[in-house]
């Protein structure tokens, strides 16, 4: 049926014409809310200053938002006059906001970039904006540390009592290691985590803070420790920039996902130049530019990027086969349930 | 219209700022107190009392009420132990030096939190001033652990609060006069006699409005719990803060912060009674 | 050797010298007023011997014991401050039991003394009252009581009366005097006050920059002032700038006067204005009367007496006459005489 594929694709072509008329024409501001720091410096590099480039119009105002939670907190406080249009964030949490109504549904038809994505990035934000970076959890240790830290069985090593650094529940990497030393040690963390908390309970005394402010990486870089975890990307680039004076590991016995979702507030103000930098975001040259960069894995599968810089990523091969299968929204739900183990028994053993 | 009425005009502005910072706020904590959570943590507009019971049902918040009101206590006794000679001396010393001497008693005040919290790690932590000086010492062989658990986060309390307690301690020593301890000694009561009979009951007042602040300071203090914690040390300021920053949980944070303050509310009136008791 | 005995007492505050070389003998039972202007050094005499300030050099004995190095609360002396200093936190009881109390008295015998002190001092059945629910004349009492519970070696009163209106001070005077009297309690009084020194004690120690320029009694230091500042100091005296005329007779108002002048130097001839007496003109005096003219300025009637301004060729000078006398007539040229004995030369000070 020639005819009906072709008014078809003229019907799309006419829905899709005033997006890009409008894209031509964009002016005015936005604010994009995300992590501060090295992210922020990043960030603005790979893909805004590009953004700014190609819509001379457009000014991008970065505000850096504090944690997910915080950052789902201040577009929820501002959900009757919204001041931020594009919001980069934890799964965790802005599923929180998909939920509220805090973020807009995206089309492919708004969105064709949607199709160019992984599968698991559509997942991801179900409906809702997608997965713009990937990364996993990594042990981050101090490079003079003799013998390297091999495997995630290491922490357990008794020289390395009083230098770890570990980030408890309610954080995700809390969370994230959790269900990675279940696994460890042979269990599967939608049934128990007792295995991980009897195995956990014997590390807390090793372990120098729960808490590490302001992260682990500084206090490596510091001397208060000399293992913490932390996430790929951030350890990769903080490698760098200490000249290898931290180094990660990707624990052989499994990681677990991290995942940044890219969220269009409901009710931009500045809708247009809003959803123009969500495409971009998620277009291929940014995806490119922002993992080389910051080794965070690209979302979009399209996107050609230098494999020095993959293989420093997770979405390497190596690392994709040994990540745990991990549904965040089922972690949320155990969330306070795992949190409170970790107080009565791990953390407690620990004083 | 009256002198005294005119006289309460002047309280509008203070009155219209207090409500605007202050009673609009309480008033959005209360009603966040009886919204909901979703399984996943979204927020549930209710009216209903599921997260107080919530609260209240989990033997955990008492637990936090306990480990709060412990570490405020130790924290303004030290405090105070420390504060009271040193703002005695201030009180007293004619020195030319006084003004200066204040100050810097007080300086702590005008540094930041954060800032100060990474100097306690400096001085407490593992390779920090302390623990270097005894090993070098040889006191001690291995590290003790000073920081990031309850004696780290005890210790920067007292820190933190301390200036503060200084300024109370100044301002109530009123009625201490230097005459009444010359007259005690002349009627034969030897220094430290003079001490615990006139010296000590008069600065009471004064040291029961330094505590009370101190301990109102500790029990709302929440950088120093956090960063100096370690993820050990769980009291009510940190778990407002985690439910409300980590777990996107407001109604809970809300419900936490309204029964921090009732207990707080509570222990003032305790303590304010104790202070008109005293100055009878 | 004299109960008590302060020999040599110096103190220095930086470079000034509050006390310097004061000796001073006090018998016992003896009342001696410490006399002078704020700042000639009294309290801090006092404040010596009571072991308040310690004196730089000097030593300071009771009894024949030595007290200089014992401390305050070892000396047993009753103080009275001008403040009265009373305990606000104690009752009037727990303020006269205090030193008793700290004497490890029993406590029957404490209750007794209490009693008879505030007896002594007319307060029996104020015992419960707190210091601020007195008057200034009962505070005035309890601060004695409290200082006399103890038996104290010596009662040290330091301007003790200068808070209470006139009336008052009037009573208390006398009530203090007959209470040391009864006693027989040595007391050292320090006072601004000529009268207060001139009628409760037995001498007077008139101070002056440092130093005790005359002791004696009240008749001594009035009558027969050892120097110009007693002379000035202790009632009221007019001073005649004396000049010598080529005979080397003493020239008063250009007159010669039969009044004996020093070896050397200018001075001034001291009278006392109740000494004087204005009679005409006309009226002739005897050779040891000395005799100026002038012109009555003023006279002003003030109750008991009349007080005359009276100006001649040297100057001003006051008359004091009994009320009652005959009325002068402003302007009206007069003589004023008076006893050459009364007349006291003085060296005129170097300004």
């Amino acid at each position: 049926m020639p005819t009906r594929r072709l008014i078809l694709k003229t019907g799309l072509a006419t829905i899709a014409m005033p997006a890009v008329l409008r894209a031509q024409g964009l002016s005015g501001q936005i604010t994009l809310q995300s992590y501060s720091g090295i992210f922020q410096d990043n960030y603005t590099k790979a893909v805004i200053e590009p953004f700014i480039a190609a819509n001379p119009g457009v000014k991008v105002n970065f505000v850096p938002g504090g944690t997910s939670a915080q950052m789902v907190g201040t577009i929820r406080a501002q959900k009757a006059d919204p001041q931020i249009d594009v919001s980069i964030m934890d799964v965790t949490t802005s599923s929180i906001g998909n939920l509220e109504g805090l973020f807009e549904k995206l089309t492919p038809a708004e969105f064709p970039v949607l199709d160019e994505l992984l599968p698991e990035a559509r997942k991801a934000g179900g409906e809702f904006g997608p997965a713009v970076t990937f990364d996993h959890l990594v042990l981050v240790y101090d490079a003079a540390l003799t013998p390297p830290l091999a495997k995630l069985a290491d922490l357990w090593r008794p020289d390395l009592k009083g230098q770890i650094a570990l980030s408890a529940p309610p954080n995700i990497q809390g969370l994230a290691l959790t269900a990675m030393v279940e696994k460890m040690e042979g269990g599967d963390y939608r049934k128990s985590i007792d295995a991980a908390m009897k195995k956990l309970r014997e590390l807390a005394p090793s372990v120098n803070t729960f808490e590490p402010n302001p992260d682990g990486y500084s206090l490596i870089l510091n001397g208060v420790v000399k293992v913490a975890t932390g996430w790929n990307a951030r350890s990769q680039l903080y490698g760098d920039q200490s000249n290898g004076k931290i180094r990660t590991l990707l624990p052989p016995e499994g990681s677990v996902f991290q995942i940044n979702t890219i969220n269009l507030s409901a009710g931009s103000k500045n809708r247009a130049a809003a959803a123009a930098f969500v495409r971009h975001a998620l277009s291929q040259p940014a995806q490119k530019a922002f993992t080389e960069r910051m080794f965070y894995a690209p979302t979009n599968a399209k996107a050609q990027i230098d494999a020095k810089a993959v293989a420093r990523t997770a979405a390497a091969p190596e690392s994709r086969s040994t990540m745990i299968p991990l549904d965040w929204n089922d972690i949320l739900k155990v969330r306070d349930q795992w949190n409170n183990r970790w107080r009565r028994e791990v953390i407690a053993a620990a004083r | 219209m009256s002198a005294t009425r005119r006289l309460r005009l002047l309280l509008v502005p203070a009155g219209l700022f207090v409500l605007a910072i202050y009673a609009w706020p309480t008033l959005l904590l209360l009603r966040n107190a009886f919204n909901e959570v979703g399984p996943t943590g979204a927020l549930v507009a209710a009216w209903s009392l599921k997260t107080a019971a919530d609260t209240f049902a989990d033997g955990f918040t008492f637990e936090l009420t306990w480990n709060s009101i412990w570490l405020s206590l130790v924290a303004t006794a030290i405090a105070l132990a420390l504060a009271y000679p040193l703002s005695l001396f201030l009180f007293r010393t004619t020195s030319r030096w006084r003004g200066v001497l204040a100050v810097i008693a007080i300086l702590p005040m005008l540094i930041s939190g954060v800032v100060r919290v990474f100097g306690w790690l400096a001085i407490l932590g593992d390779r920090g001033l302390v623990n270097g000086l005894l090993q070098w010492l040889g006191l001690i062989s291995a590290p003790l652990k000073l920081v990031f658990n309850w004696t780290g986060v005890t210790i920067g309390l007292a820190e933190s609060i301390m200036p503060y307690m200084i300024l109370a301690l100044l301002a109530g020593f009123g009625q201490l006069d230097r005459t009444l301890e010359e007259a005690s000694r002349s009627l034969g009561a030897s220094p430290f006699r003079t001490f615990l009979r006139v010296t000590l009951p008069l600065s009471l007042p004064a040291i029961v409005l330094a505590a009370g602040l101190g301990f109102v300071l500790s029990m709302s203090a929440y950088i120093t719990p956090k960063l100096l914690g370690g993820g050990r040390v769980f009291v009510l300021a940190t778990e407002i803060f985690e439910q409300a920053t980590t777990n996107t949980n407001w109604p809970a944070a809300a419900v936490l912060a309204l029964y921090t303050l009732v207990l707080l509310l509570v222990l003032l009136a305790f303590s304010n009674l104790l202070a008109r008791r005293l100055r009878r | 050797m004299s109960y008590l005995e302060l020999a040599g007492l110096q103190k220095r505050y930086g470079a000034s010298v509050a006390v310097d070389d004061v000796s001073l003998a006090v018998e016992k039972g003896e009342a001696v007023a410490l006399l002078g202007p704020s700042g000639c050094g009294k309290t801090t005499t006092l404040r010596m011997l009571a072991g308040l300030v310690e004196p730089d050099r000097g030593a300071i004995r009771v009894d024949g014991i030595a007290m200089t190095n014992l401390p305050a609360h070892k000396r047993n002396m009753g103080y009275v401050f001008q403040s009265y200093a009373l305990f606000p936190h104690l009752s009037v009881a727990g303020n006269v039991a205090f030193g008793l109390e700290e004497r490890r008295r029993p406590k029957a015998e404490i209750a007794r003394q209490v009693e008879d002190a505030l007896a002594l001092v007319r307060l029996a059945g104020l015992d419960q009252r707190r210091p601020r629910e007195l008057s200034g004349g009962q505070q005035q009492r309890v601060a004695l009581a409290r200082a006399l519970v103890i038996h104290p070696s010596v009662l040290l009163l330091d301007e003790s009366l200068s808070n209470l209106d006139a009336k008052l001070r009037d009573a208390m005077r006398h009530e203090i005097r007959s209470i040391q009297r009864s006693l027989g309690i040595t007391t050292l009084f320090v006072t601004h006050d000529q009268v207060e020194a001139l009628t409760m004690c037995d001498r007077i120690a008139v101070m002056h920059r440092g130093r005790i320029a005359q002791i004696g009694t009240a008749e001594d230091i009035y009558e027969r002032p050892a120097t110009r500042f007693v002379a000035e100091f202790v009632g009221r005296a007019n001073a005649l700038p004396a000049t010598r005329g080529p005979d080397g007779k003493v020239l008063l108002w250009n007159e010669p006067q039969p009044v004996t002048a020093p070896a050397s130097g200018e001075f001034d001839v001291f009278v006392r204005p109740q000494r004087m007496r204005i009679v005409p003109l006309s009226e002739a005096v005897g050779a040891e009367t000395v005799r100026v003219s002038g012109r009555i300025l003023r006279s002003v009637f003030v109750g008991d007496h009349v007080e005359v301004l009276v100006e001649g060729a040297g100057g001003q000078l006051t008359v004091e006459m009994p009320s009652g006398s005959p009325a002068l007539a402003e302007g009206a040229e007069v003589a004023v005489i008076w006893r050459a004995q009364d007349s006291l030369p003085f060296p005129r000070e170097a300004p």
